[in-house]
C-alpha cells in the first residue's frame, strides 16, 4: 500500500446485481464501489448471504442465468468487463484475472492428475506445448513450496493432502502472472496449521508479484492479518471500508462494531476460574479407544492380522462438576469420535466412570446415564428432524426422562429459556434461522436437566455474530444450572475464552491437558505450541 | 399442501403428468359408465370398422367397440398395476429399512440376497410365479409385486442409510429412544418422499409388465378387455385394420408416460433445493 | 483395485448363483406338475410311475433332491429335458449364444445412440434439443417391447416389405440374410435401453457440469468444449458402465419377449417353451444360465469401473 498508481487494477463502480427468483427479484448487490490497486490486498468481509461470493462471480463474469445487472461497471485495468464478449472473457480468465477457491478437494477434478490441471492453464494462455507446460508446472509447484514437484505433478488429487492441493490451486492462479486474483475463503476448508502456512505463502507470493488481490472471508481477524484495507459487506451493501487500522480503531458503523466485538479474544475470559476439585470428578474417561471399520474380506478369510483404523487411542481424561473442558484439534484428530463414544454412538474399549458408576459398554448406558449426558451437534440443520415440529422435537426428552404432564407449558418455557418466542413451538425447523435452530437444539439438550452437555463444534456452522450470542447463552445456562460442558472446537481463541481446562488432540491421541490460562506457555508440548502459533491473533491486537 | 401442488404444476413434467394421471383416474373410476357400447357383444357385421360417430375408435375383429373396451379395460390394466406396485413397494420398503437399520453383517447378507434375486429378470420371475400359481389376474399381481420388491428394497435401503447417518437420528439414539420410535417417527417420514417418487415411476413399468404377461398369455384371459391382451389378440388381424393394434398401444403408452412424468415432477417438487 | 476386491466380488457371484439355485429349485418344487407323469404320459400305470419316481429320486426328501441336483449342476450336468429327453445343457448354451448375439448388437446400437443423445441433452439443457431427446426417451420408456415389435413388424415387414418379419438365419450360413433378420429385433430391444441410458447420461452430465471443479476449470479460461471433453465427459460416463450392466437384467427380460415375437431360437424362447410345457430341468437350467450371465456381466462392469476410476480404494 505504499504507492497508488493512477488507475486501479480492479475497479467496481456503482455495481448492482439482481437475481430473478420464484418469489420476486432478489437484490444480491446494491451499488457496490470498490477498487483494488496494484500490490494491494483488499479484504472483503461478510457473513453468509452477504453477497461476497456473488461479487466474485460478477467479477469473473460467471453468473447464473437468472442474474440481472441493472447498472454499474466492473473495470479491469480500465476495461469494462461487462462489455466484453464471451470469447474475450474466456481469454481474460486465468490469464489476466484468476481465482483461488474455498475447498481444494472440490475445485480440482478428481480424475485428472494435479499436473494436468496445472499445465492446461499454461497451454491455454501462454501457448506452451504440453511438454513445456509440464516442465514449467514443476517449477511453479516448487515456487509454491511443494517439496517434490515432479512427483506431485503426477499425483491424483486424492493422493495429496488438503494443503498440497490448495498450493496447486494457488500455483495455477499465479501461473500466468495475472493482474488480479480473487481469493474466496482460501483457508476455510483447511486445518489451523495448514491454513496458517497457506496464508504465509499467499502473503509471500503477493509481495513478490505485486498482484492486486481481493481477499474474501467471513473471518475479520484473518483478513486483518493480511489485508491493508478492508471492506465490510452486509446484505449486498458495502457498510464500511477503509484501512485495517482505522476500521478496528474507529469503526463507524454499528454492524462493524458488532463484528469486531464478536471475534473471540482469548484475553477476554468469559468464565470465572473456579477452583477445580479433582478428587471427585463428574466423569472419568479411562483408556477409551475407538476403532473403525471391519477386517478386509481377504484378511478375514485368511486370518491375516490387519491394522484397524483407530479413531481414539486410549484416551484418559476427567471432567469436574460444573467445569468447562475444551477439546481442540484438527479435523480427524478424534474429538468427535470421543464425543460419540461417550454418548453411546460409537462402540468403545475402556471404561467411563460417571458420577461414581462404571460404564463399560453401550449396554451400561441406561436411561439415567442418557438423561445426565446430553450432546449438541455441529449442524442444527442435520440434528433437528425436518419433518417434526419444534414442539414435538422438544417434548421427546420430556417424555423420555421426566414427567410428560403440561407439555405445551414446558415446551414454551424451554423456548423462553433459550430466548426464543413461545410461538416457535408450532414451526418446523426450516422456518427458523441457523442460530434459532441451534437454540432449539440447546433447549432439547437441557430439557432433561443434564449434568454434562457435550457440545460438538456447535458454533462452527454459524456466523460470527450468531456464534457470540450462542456462546453467551451457553454460559448463562451453565451459570444457572451448574452443568459441566465438554466443549469440542477447532477455534482456539474461542475455547481460551470459555474453558477452564483445554485438552489438545492429534490423530486420535490426547496430546495434553492444560489449564486454559497456561495453554500458551512455553512449557507446552510441541504440537500445542505450533497450534497456538498458527492461530490468527484476535482482532483487538491489531490496534 | 397447496404450496406443494403449485410446485408440482410449475414444471412441465409435473403439469402434464398430473393431467394424464387425472385422465386415467377418471377413466378408471367412470369408464364403465361412459362406455357407449357393451365391450363383449359380438357383431360380425361391423368388424374392422374405421372410426365413426357410432364407434369413435372403430371396431375390432369381432365387431366390438374399441373405445368402450379401452374404457372398461382401464380397471384391469391400471388398477392391477397400481396395486401390485404398492404391494411390492411396501414389501421392499420394509426389507430395505430393516436392513439399513440393522447394519453390519445382517445388512450385507440381506442385500447380497436381494442382489441375487435381482439377477433373475423381473419378467422371467413373473413368468415363473404366474406359471406356478396358474394364469390369472390376481396371480399376475402377486408375481409383479414380488418381482418389484427387491428393487424397491435396494432404493429404500440407500435412502434409509443416508437418513440413518443424519444427526437427528444420532440424537435420538443418544437419547436412548427405542428402535421402533427411531424407525417409525424419525426415519420413515424422511424416507417416504423419495420412495413415493420411485413408486410412481414404477407404476408405469408395472403397467407394461402386466400387459406383457397378458400378451404372453399368462395374465388376463380372453374375452377380458385388458389392454395388453387386446394388443396380443390384434396381432393376427393387424393387416386388416391397424386401429385394433394402435389404440390399445396408445392407451398403454399414455398411462406409462403419465406416471413417468408425474414421478419426475414429484421428484422436482419434493426436492427442497429447487 | 485390490485382489481383495476381486475376491469379494467372485464370492458374491457364487453366493448369487447359490441363492438363485435355491429359488429356482423351490419354485419348480411347488409347481403342480409331476415329472413322472410328464415323462410317461397320462395313461401310464401306477406301477410304472412309482418305479420311475423311485428311479428319478423323486421320493427322497426335498433337500436331498436339491443336493443331488446341485451336485449334478456343479459337475456340468444340467439335467435331461422332460419334453425332449435330450440333455438340457447343450441346447440351452446353444440358444444362449444366439441370445447373446442379439444382446450385444442391441447394447452396441444403444451405446452408439444413447451416449451422444444424453450429451446433447445435457449440454443444451432446457433448449429444443433437450426437449426432443427427453420426448424420445419418454416415448421409449412408455412402450413395452411387444408393442414396438408388433408395430415394427407391421410397418417395416408387412407394409414396406423392407425386412423379413420373423425367423432366424445363422450368420455363418447366410451373413446378409442373418443380419436382415436381426435388424428389427435389435432395434426393438434397443429402444427402451436408449431411452433409459440417454436419460442417465444426461442427468450424470448435468450433475458433473454443476460441480466446483468444472466451474474452476471454466474460470481458468478453458473453453466450454474443452472443459466438456477433458473434465466432464469422463467423470459423467463412468457411472454409465454400472447403469448399462444393471440394464442387462432388463435386456434379458426384453430378449424373452422379442425372441418370442420374432421366432428367434434363443434362450428366452427356450424358457417360454419350457415354462409352458412345465419342463422342470429346462426351466431350472435356463433361469440359472440367465442369472449367471447377469452376474458375470455385472462383475465385469464392476472390475472395469474400479480399474478406470482410480479414486476409490476398494476394500
Amino acid at each position: 500500500m505504499t504507492t497508488k498508481p493512477e488507475t486501479p487494477v480492479l475497479a467496481i463502480e456503482n455495481y448492482s446485481l439482481d437475481y430473478d427468483t420464484a418469489s420476486g427479484v432478489f437484490h444480491a448487490l446494491k451499488n457496490i464501489d470498490l477498487s483494488v490497486h496494484r500490490g494491494e490486498i483488499l479484504g472483503l468481509v461478510g457473513e453468509s448471504g452477504s453477497g461476497k461470493t456473488s461479487l466474485a462471480w460478477s467479477i469473473m463474469r460467471y453468473l447464473p442465468k437468472n442474474a440481472r445487472e441493472p447498472g454499474g461497471r466492473i473495470l479491469l485495468s480500465g476495461e469494462n468487463l461487462l462489455e466484453k464478449t464471451d470469447a474475450q472473457i474466456e481469454a481474460f480468465r486465468g490469464r489476466r484475472i484468476s481465482m483461488v477457491f474455498q475447498d481444494p478437494s472440490t475445485s480440482l477434478n478428481p480424475t485428472l492428475s494435479l499436473g494436468t490441471q496445472l499445465a492446461e492453464v499454461l497451454v491455454r494462455h501462454r501457448g506452451l506445448t504440453r511438454k513445456q507446460a509440464w516442465k514449467e508446472g514443476e517449477a511453479m509447484l516448487d515456487r509454491v513450496g511443494l517439496k517434490t514437484p515432479a512427483a506431485m505433478m503426477n499425483r491424483m488429487p486424492h493422493e495429496a493432502s488438503g494443503g498440497e492441493k490448495q498450493r496447486v490451486v494457488i500455483a495455477s492462479a499465479f501461473a500466468c502472472n495475472p493482474e488480479c486474483i480473487i481469493f474466496d475463503e482460501p483457508t476455510t476448508a483447511l486445518d489451523v496449521i495448514t491454513s496458517c502456512q497457506i496464508l504465509d505463502l499467499f502473503v509471500e507470493l503477493q509481495a513478490e508479484t505485486g498482484v492486486a488481490s481481493l481477499y474474501i472471508s467471513h473471518d475479520l481477524a484473518l483478513v486483518s492479518r493480511t489485508a491493508s484495507r478492508v471492506a465490510v459487506i452486509r446484505r449486498g451493501d458495502i457498510v464500511e471500508q477503509g484501512a485495517v487500522r482505522d476500521i478496528f480503531a474507529n469503526p463507524q458503523q454499528d454492524y462493524t462494531r458488532e463484528l469486531i466485538a464478536a471475534v473471540p479474544d482469548p484475553a477476554r475470559r468469559l468464565v470465572g476460574d473456579i477452583v477445580v476439585d479433582t478428587d471427585k470428578p463428574l466423569v472419568r474417561v479411562e483408556n477409551v479407544s475407538v476403532h473403525y471399520g471391519r477386517k478386509p474380506f481377504l484378511a478375514a478369510l485368511t486370518g491375516r492380522a490387519t491394522e484397524r483404523v483407530a479413531g481414539n487411542n486410549a484416551i484418559s481424561l476427567s471432567i469436574n462438576p460444573g467445569e468447562v473442558l475444551g477439546i481442540v484439534g484438527e479435523s480427524g484428530s478424534g474429538k468427535s469420535t470421543l464425543a460419540k463414544a461417550m454418548t453411546g454412538l460409537n462402540r468403545f474399549e475402556g471404561k467411563i466412570w460417571f458420577d461414581g458408576r462404571e460404564i463399560r459398554n453401550l449396554g451400561d448406558m441406561d436411561n439415567a446415564y442418557r438423561k445426565d449426558v446430553q450432546i449438541i451437534f455441529q449442524h442444527p440443520d442435520a440434528s433437528l428432524n425436518p419433518r417434526q415440529k419444534i414442539s414435538e422435537i422438544l417434548s421427546r426428552p420430556l417424555k423420555l426422562f421426566g414427567d410428560a404432564s403440561h407439555l405445551d407449558q414446558k415446551v414454551g418455557d424451554m423456548l423462553e429459556q433459550v430466548r426464543l418466542p413461545r410461538t416457535h413451538a408450532q414451526r418446523y425447523p426450516h422456518q427458523l434461522s441457523g442460530g434459532e435452530k441451534q437454540r432449539v437444539a440447546i433447549a432439547r439438550a437441557f430439557a432433561s436437566k443434564p449434568k454434562l452437555v457435550i457440545c460438538d463444534e456447535i458454533t462452527s456452522a454459524l456466523d460470527v455474530s450468531v456464534q457470540a450470542s450462542i456462546v453467551q447463552l451457553l454460559l448463562e445456562l451453565q451459570k444457572a444450572s451448574g452443568t459441566a460442558y465438554l466443549f469440542i472446537t477447532h477455534d482456539l481463541n474461542l475455547i481460551r475464552q470459555i474453558a477452564h481446562r483445554i485438552a489438545v488432540m492429534y490423530r486420535g491421541n490426547l496430546v495434553e491437558i492444560a489449564p486454559a490460562a497456561d495453554i500458551d506457555s512455553q512449557d507446552r508440548a510441541e504440537y500445542t505450541r505450533r497450534l497456538i502459533e498458527a492461530v490468527p491473533r484476535a482482532a483487538g491486537q491489531y490496534l | 399442501m397447496a404450496d406443494f401442488i403449485k410446485r408440482l404444476l410449475r414444471t412441465p413434467q409435473g403439469a402434464i403428468g398430473v393431467l394424464l394421471v387425472l385422465l386415467v383416474l377418471v377413466i378408471v373410476l367412470f369408464g364403465p359408465m361412459l362406455a357407449p357400447h357393451d365391450p363383449e357383444t359380438l357383431a360380425p357385421l361391423t368388424r374392422y370398422k374405421g372410426p365413426s360417430a357410432a364407434y369413435w375408435l372403430g371396431t375390432d375383429q369381432y365387431g366390438r367397440d374399441i373405445f368402450s373396451r379401452l374404457l372398461i379395460g382401464a380397471r384391469a390394466t391400471v388398477v392391477m398395476a397400481v396395486l401390485a406396485t404398492i404391494a411390492g413397494t411396501l414389501l421392499g420398503a420394509f426389507v430395505g429399512t430393516t436392513s439399513a437399520f440393522l447394519g453390519g453383517r445382517a445388512d450385507e447378507l440381506i442385500m447380497r440376497t436381494i442382489d441375487a434375486v435381482m439377477s433373475i429378470p423381473s419378467l422371467l420371475f413373473a413368468l415363473l410365479v404366474v406359471n406356478l400359481l396358474g394364469s390369472s389376474t390376481v396371480n399376475a399381481l402377486i408375481a409383479v409385486a414380488i418381482a418389484f420388491a427387491p428393487g424397491m428394497a435396494r432404493i429404500t435401503r440407500s435412502v434409509a442409510l443416508s437418513v440413518r447417518k443424519q444427526d437427528y437420528v444420532n440424537a435420538a439414539v443418544a437419547r436412548g429412544e427405542s428402535s421402533a420410535y427411531i424407525i417409525l417417527r424419525e426415519m420413515l417420514p424422511n424416507v417416504i418422499a423419495p420412495i413415493i417418487v420411485e413408486m410412481t415411476i414404477r407404476i408405469s413399468f408395472a403397467v407394461m409388465l402386466f400387459a406383457t404377461l397378458s400378451f404372453l398369455g399368462l395374465g388376463a384371459q380372453p374375452p377380458a378387455a385388458e389392454w395388453g391382451l387386446m394388443v396380443s389378440e390384434a396381432r393376427r388381424y393387424m393387416h386388416l385394420s391397424a386401429g385394433i393394434l394402435i389404440w390399445p398401444s396408445v392407451a398403454i403408452a399414455v398411462v406409462a408416460v403419465g406416471f413417468n412424468l408425474l414421478g419426475d415432477g414429484l421428484r422436482d417438487a419434493l426436492n427442497p433445493r429447487t | 483395485m485390490s485382489p481383495n476386491y476381486i475376491a469379494k466380488r467372485l464370492v458374491m457371484i457364487v453366493y448369487t448363483l447359490f441363492i438363485v439355485s435355491l429359488i429356482v429349485f423351490a419354485i419348480t418344487q411347488i409347481l403342480p406338475a409331476d415329472a413322472a407323469v410328464m415323462m410317461l404320459g397320462e395313461n401310464a400305470t401306477q406301477d410304472a410311475l412309482a418305479a420311475l419316481r423311485e428311479n428319478m429320486g423323486l421320493n427322497a426328501p426335498v433337500w436331498q433332491q436339491y443336493a443331488i441336483w446341485l451336485g449334478h449342476v456343479l459337475q456340468g450336468d444340467l439335467g435331461t429335458s422332460l419334453r425332449t429327453g435330450q440333455p438340457v445343457g447343450p441346447v440351452m448354451f446353444e440358444a444362449l449364444g444366439r441370445s447373446l448375439l442379439l444382446a450385444f448388437l442391441s447394447i452396441g446400437l444403444m451405446l452408439v445412440l444413447a451416449i451422444p443423445l444424453g450429451i446433447i441433452a445435457a449440454v443444451r439443457r432446457g433448449k429444443i434439443a433437450d426437449m426432443v431427446v427427453s420426448l424420445i426417451s419418454y416415448a421409449g420408456v412408455a412402450l413395452p417391447e411387444f408393442v414396438t415389435a408388433t408395430v415394427a413388424v407391421l410397418v417395416f415387414a408387412d407394409l414396406m416389405k423392407w425386412l423379413p418379419p420373423t425367423g432366424y438365419v445363422p450368420l455363418t450360413e447366410n451373413f446378409a440374410g442373418g443380419i436382415a433378420h436381426l435388424v428389427l429385433p435389435v432395434c426393438v430391444i434397443s429402444v427402451i435401453l436408449i431411452a433409459h441410458v440417454s436419460r442417465m447420461v444426461r442427468s450424470e452430465l448435468v450433475d458433473v457440469l454443476h460441480t466446483d471443479y468444472i466451474r474452476a476449470a471454466r474460470l481458468k479460461g478453458i473453453s466450454r468444449g474443452q472443459v466438456l471433453r477433458r473434465h466432464a465427459l469422463r467423470n459423467a460416463l463412468l457411472p454409465t458402465i454400472t447403469i448399462v450392466a444393471l440394464d442387462v437384467g432388463y435386456l434379458l427380460g426384453g430378449v424373452i419377449v422379442v425372441e418370442e415375437i420374432f421366432a428367434i431360437p434363443g434362450i428366452g424362447r427356450q424358457l417360454i417353451v419350457a415354462i409352458q410345457a412345465r419342463d422342470l430341468p429346462a426351466i431350472q437350467a435356463g433361469v440359472l444360465i440367465m442369472a449367471a450371465t447377469y452376474s458375470i456381466v455385472n462383475f465385469i462392469a464392476d472390475i472395469l469401473y474400479a480399474w478406470l476410476d482410480k479414486r476409490i480404494q476398494y476394500g
